[in-house]
């Protein structure tokens, strides 16, 4: 048994699920001001129901609400926190000083400046709303599964947020939107616990833009103020650890993970980053999280010798699906990956879960709902397999 | 505000009463025009068309301020503009409503060492400009397609890039 009474080998999935075509006409409706939140979310409830129903029907042990709320992992906290303002990248290069390299996003993105948007703060930030507690009670009705909560984690909302020429007339360093965020986001996981909920996974994709990328001064697909960071990658990985780590000191009673990944807003596998985890591994060890939600179904993500000198230390959601890929995985591969995992984990240390969300952004989903179930499938099969064998 | 009147932003009774006043004087076809460049300092310019000027300097890479875009990124961006007025045009004149529209384009030259005197080979002038349009719009993709088409036909940055133009010149000495 794992802990709190999961099977071995627990199964859940890392979040986002594809949205049905009537959510993305109310989203849209919702985006442009022609329809309310408490409309929308009446639509959402419905959409959220089918999500569940497909990971239950698949036999997933933790379920999400398949973030079907939101509009992508982390700008929906424009809806939940008070100074914060989706701005299109047409807004924003209007008053930044360095529009060259929002220029290269967009050339990147082979996008118009109108049609990306970034969650900026213009105002000192304050919770309107709770950020996922909604979500999670909404959830608790309707399913006797353990819940996975995702909320974006500390460090992709304080540098994202931050663009210069905006942000930096309403907050006087960086520092000071860092220690509101902590606040907020700790907030949050107190109240989730106190809720019942089983385990929140803070969502830290733009750590692998630090180690990867060209240059972290260079503005990337998803943080559009990574050159108002300090330029250091060592310094940037302290301050997430040391921002996760504030938020997560004492919380006792509930699962915490963090996920990293390399991207996941294309298909095109040569466009997303690439590399071991290797050079985020004492980052990953030195932030107080029992779980790395982790991708490792293609090649990209390197080998799971990352670990070697740092074995059974914390929980692995080993992803062993790809979600941008046709082919579902077979049992069998799922199996031989899981075998890897155990060189470095104990088998009660391993959960398995796909590379990342099947939606991470509502109008670009990876795979149709019929293919993620069919993937999440084969993951259960896998994993009674690996339980009859243990 | 919008009215009934107005498409697009454009009063559009006023652009077909302009389109056809100016229509009325075959002489304006020719549309002269002229513009003045004053040397600032350095490789810094003010250039004055009718009653507007504009700066034009280098980049600090080639030992200018950077305070303003250089002359071909001007071609590069009038070339857009252009594109991007004869879409609006069209579109309107078609009574087609515009949500949002964005032209990005990218230029490439022959050999730019040559206006810098490193090696005399080829041509310093662009070998390749690509335009795109990205566009939401009350309209079909094929109707889209046409006006774009109309758009590139009809432009006259567009033309002045891909037709061989007289270029005359003199010079006096003060």
């Amino acid at each position: 048994m794992a802990k709190n009474g999961l099977p071995l080998y627990p199964t859940t999935v890392v979040g986002s699920w594809p949205r049905p075509a009537y959510l993305l006409d109310a989203l849209r409706k919702h985006n442009r001001g022609q329809m309310g939140w408490k409309e929308f979310n009446a639509i959402a409830d419905r959409a959220v129901l089918e999500a569940v129903e497909y990971q239950e029907e698949a036999g997933l042990d933790i379920v999400s609400d398949g973030e079907q709320r939101r509009d992508n992992f982390y700008s929906f906290v424009v809806e939940k926190l008070d100074g914060v303002r989706l701005m299109s990248l047409a807004e924003i290069m209007d008053v930044v000083e360095d529009k060259a390299s929002f220029e290269a996003i967009l050339k990147a993105a082979d996008a118009p400046a109108w049609a990306i948007h970034n969650p900026t703060v213009v105002g000192k930030v304050k919770p309107k709303m709770r950020l996922a507690l909604d979500e999670y009670q909404f959830l608790r009705k309707h399913t006797q599964k353990h819940i996975k909560v995702p909320l974006p984690g500390p460090y992709i909302l304080t540098r994202s947020m931050w663009v210069k020429g905006i942000t930096d007339k309403v907050y006087r360093s960086q520092e000071e939107l860092a220690a509101d965020i902590v606040d907020i986001l700790r907030d949050e996981l107190i109240a989730l616990r106190d809720a019942g909920c089983d385990f929140v996974q803070f969502d830290e994709p733009v750590l692998t833009d630090v180690v990867f990328n060209r240059a972290v001064k260079e503005r990337t697909f998803m943080c559009a103020s990574m050159s108002e960071s300090s330029g250091d990658p060592q310094k940037e990985l302290l301050l997430a650890t040391r921002m996760m780590n504030s938020i997560t000191e004492g919380v006792e009673g509930v699962r915490t993970g963090v996920h990293i990944c390399r991207g996941n807003w294309t298909r095109q596998e040569v466009s997303l980053l690439k590399g071991s985890y290797e050079p985020l591994v004492p980052t990953m060890m030195g932030m107080d999280i029992d779980q790395l939600v982790l991708e490792y179904a293609t090649p990209r993500a390197g080998e799971l010798g990352a670990f070697a000198h740092h074995p059974k230390q914390k929980e692995i959601g080993l992803g062993v699906a790809n979600p941008r890929s046709d082919d579902v995985e077979t049992v069998d591969s799922i199996v031989e990956r899981v075998k890897d995992a155990r060189q470095y984990f104990e088998p009660e240390q391993i959960f398995l879960n796909p590379d990342c969300g099947f939606g991470t952004f509502a109008e670009r989903p990876m795979n149709p709902a019929d293919v993620a179930y069919k993937k999440l499938a084969a993951m259960v099969q896998a994993a009674n397999e690996l339980r009859k064998a243990a | 505000m919008t009215d009934q009147k107005t498409l697009n932003g454009i009063d559009v009774p006023a652009l077909d009463a302009a389109l056809k006043t100016v229509g009325a004087q075959p002489a304006a076809a020719k549309a002269p025009k002229s513009s003045r460049v004053r040397w600032q300092s350095g490789l810094k310019f003010k250039v004055q068309v009718r009653n507007h000027a504009f700066l034009v300097d280098e980049p600090t890479h080639l030992t200018g301020d950077d305070t303003s875009p250089n002359s071909m990124e001007y071609v590069l961006g009038a070339y857009g503009a252009c594109l991007a007025t004869g879409f609006v045009l069209n579109a309107t004149k078609r009574g087609i409503h515009i949500e949002n529209m964005e032209v990005a384009v990218e230029s490439t030259q022959d050999n730019s060492f040559k206006f810098l005197g490193i090696n005399d080979e080829g041509h310093p002038g662009f070998d390749l400009v690509t335009a795109k349009l990205y566009v939401q719009a009350d309209a079909d993709e094929q109707t889209i397609k046409e006006l774009w088409d109309r758009t590139l036909d009809s432009s006259p940055v567009a033309n002045s890039l891909s037709r061989e133009v007289r270029l005359k010149s003199e010079v006096q000495v003060f």
